[in-house]
């Protein structure tokens, strides 16, 4: 899992001599990385808690108009 | 507490060129450097500042107006509220740091909200003040520029989440790692003390683990940073994660030696409430501002000096203990006790630079008032500390000193001396009279009822 991960990290970002960098470049670069992942399960997140927020406030609507019919 | 420090700048803020802390007739100043002036601008007139002081995230400042200490660098100098105690991360225990790095984050995502980052994601930044993690550092916010990354990113995991995670899946213990590195524990150490079971956890593999393989793979290598962006929903995705990573790590306090030491002690009911009277009738006398308790355990003694209005920090050796008195504090809503991690016989030294970016105990103090009960014949005889030796820091620490001399005839000091041959002839009440008067003058003297043991109350002789 480790190496796929690195492996595949390593395919996106081919190494160039621009600049010698700290030891700071390996998070730079995992963090875009994660963050590219994460971002999207971020977006997931938010567009579930959003249907239930609508679902929940559906389900009160009913529940009231359910009881002003009786 | 007295301070010496007239004027002098402050030897932990001398990274940031954005501005530095200084001292002047004895109160905190904070230069703002012209350098700072547009991020500076951006925070106050945001709402950010109001925001995060409102919800006692950020320290409260006001501008004033006097004399910069570097006049030809300077925007505008603040006063920062002041913060009675300053504590360092290897002397919080797990729920103190965890809270912290909570409060990190959570501003983190207001700055956003507010077009800011923060630069740094040092926890000596996090202080406590009445009880709770505050943010301390104005200069640390930062104009947010779409698409850059979280620059504080490895910080965070070095000064939190790792130790964190050290702590909770390998031992408590190892917060103290803290101590010898002042900027976080570094990720290949973290991962290779970190059990297996660490790798199985996503956050905890990808921010720990391969964060650290990827530090180790780029180290020395050239690279083309350009181009690479981090999306607004990304940056609040990464934050999330952590956020919930952080949430998710939990220590069950376990039964120790000391924090469990109120249902294994040899004091009688009557003994116990004795005590608590003498030591209560002993701070009237001195109505204290800072009261240190040595040896606090959960605090029982330290709430005795809270409840009459002293900030008491309260200390123990036992990270169980600690933790047991923070949860306490919070939930009884406690603002003026505030336990901190500490081994008496080896305290918190000057570490860093020069050895002055964090100050070591002694240059915390000293305390209006010290509490030191049942403590002395821990030093005494299981850390074979000479009473004189004792007597000489305890003069250091303290204007009033109220301590509790146990005698070697008490079951606890047997304890103590039933794994061990006695080379304590001098542990005895006659010459630790004598040895504390060489330094304070013994003001009163009770003897606890049902006991053979004896409160002290002591000031300090001037020198």
């Amino acid at each position: 899992m480790t190496l796929l991960l690195l492996s595949l990290f390593f395919f996106i970002f081919p190494q160039k001599a621009y600049a010698y960098l700290d030891p700071g470049t390996g998070s730079f670069f995992l963090q875009v990385l994660l963050a590219a992942l994460l971002g999207g399960l971020f977006a997931i997140k938010i567009f579930w808690s959003k249907i239930r927020i609508f679902l929940g406030e559906m389900l009160s609507r009913r529940k009231k108009y359910g009881k002003g019919e009786k | 507490m007295e301070r010496a420090k007239s004027s002098a700048n402050i030897p932990a803020s001398f990274r940031d060129p954005s501005g530095f802390l200084f001292y002047r007739d004895g109160l905190l100043y904070r230069q703002i450097n012209l350098t700072y002036k547009e991020n500076y601008d951006h925070l106050m007139s945001s709402g950010l500042y109001e925001t995060l002081t409102d919800g006692a995230l950020l320290l409260a400042h006001q501008e004033v107006d006097i004399e910069a200490a570097k006049p030809d660098k300077a925007y505008k100098i603040i006063k920062p509220e002041a913060i009675s105690f300053i504590s360092y991360p290897y002397e919080w225990s797990f729920s103190q740091l965890k809270d912290a790095a909570l409060v990190r984050l959570e501003i983190q995502k207001r700055s956003l909200e507010f077009g800011m980052s923060l630069k740094d994601s040092s926890a000596y930044n996090i202080q406590f003040r009445k009880g709770r993690p505050i943010f301390v550092d104005t200069l640390s916010f930062e104009k947010y520029r779409e698409g850059s990354p979280w620059v504080a990113y490895r910080q965070f995991c070095q000064h939190f989440l790792a130790p964190l995670t050290l702590m909770t899946y390998r031992d408590i213990r190892l917060n103290q790692l803290l101590r010898v590195h002042i900027d976080g524990v570094p990720l290949d150490l973290a991962s290779s003390l970190l059990p297996f079971r660490t790798r199985l956890k996503f956050p905890l593999l990808s921010h720990l683990h391969l964060h650290a393989k990827s530090q180790k793979h780029f180290a020395h290598k050239a690279i083309d940073m350009s181009g690479r962006k981090v999306s607004r929903l990304s940056f609040l995705g990464l934050i999330d994660n952590l956020e919930s990573a952080v949430r998710k790590l939990k220590w069950r306090v376990q039964r120790t030696e000391w924090a469990n030491y109120y249902e294994d002690t040899n004091y009688s009911e009557e003994a116990l409430s004795h005590k608590k009277e003498i030591v209560a009738r002993f701070l009237e006398e001195t109505t204290p501002k800072m009261v240190w308790d040595l040896g606090a355990n959960v605090g029982l003694f330290s709430r005795i000096a809270s409840k009459r209005r002293a900030q008491v920090i309260a200390f123990d050796i036992d990270p169980a203990a600690v933790e047991k008195n923070y949860l306490e504090c919070l939930k009884e809503g406690e603002t003026n006790i505030l336990p901190l991690l500490l081994d008496l016989t080896d305290p918190s030294p000057g570490i860093g630079w020069e050895n002055a970016e964090r100050e070591s105990l002694l240059e915390r103090g000293p305390a209006d008032a010290v509490l030191a009960l049942a403590l002395v014949h821990h030093l005494a005889i299981s850390n074979n500390l000479p009473l004189e030796k004792i007597a000489d820091f305890f003069s250091k620490i303290c204007h009033w000193l109220i301590i509790e001399f146990v005698p070697k005839s008490d079951s606890q000091v047997q304890r103590l001396l039933s794994t061990r041959e006695d080379i304590f002839p001098d542990y005895r009440e006659s010459v630790f009279e004598n040895e504390f008067q060489k330094f304070f003058v013994i003001l009163n003297c009770v003897r606890i009822r049902d006991s053979e043991r004896r409160v002290y109350f002591m000031e300090r002789r001037p020198k």
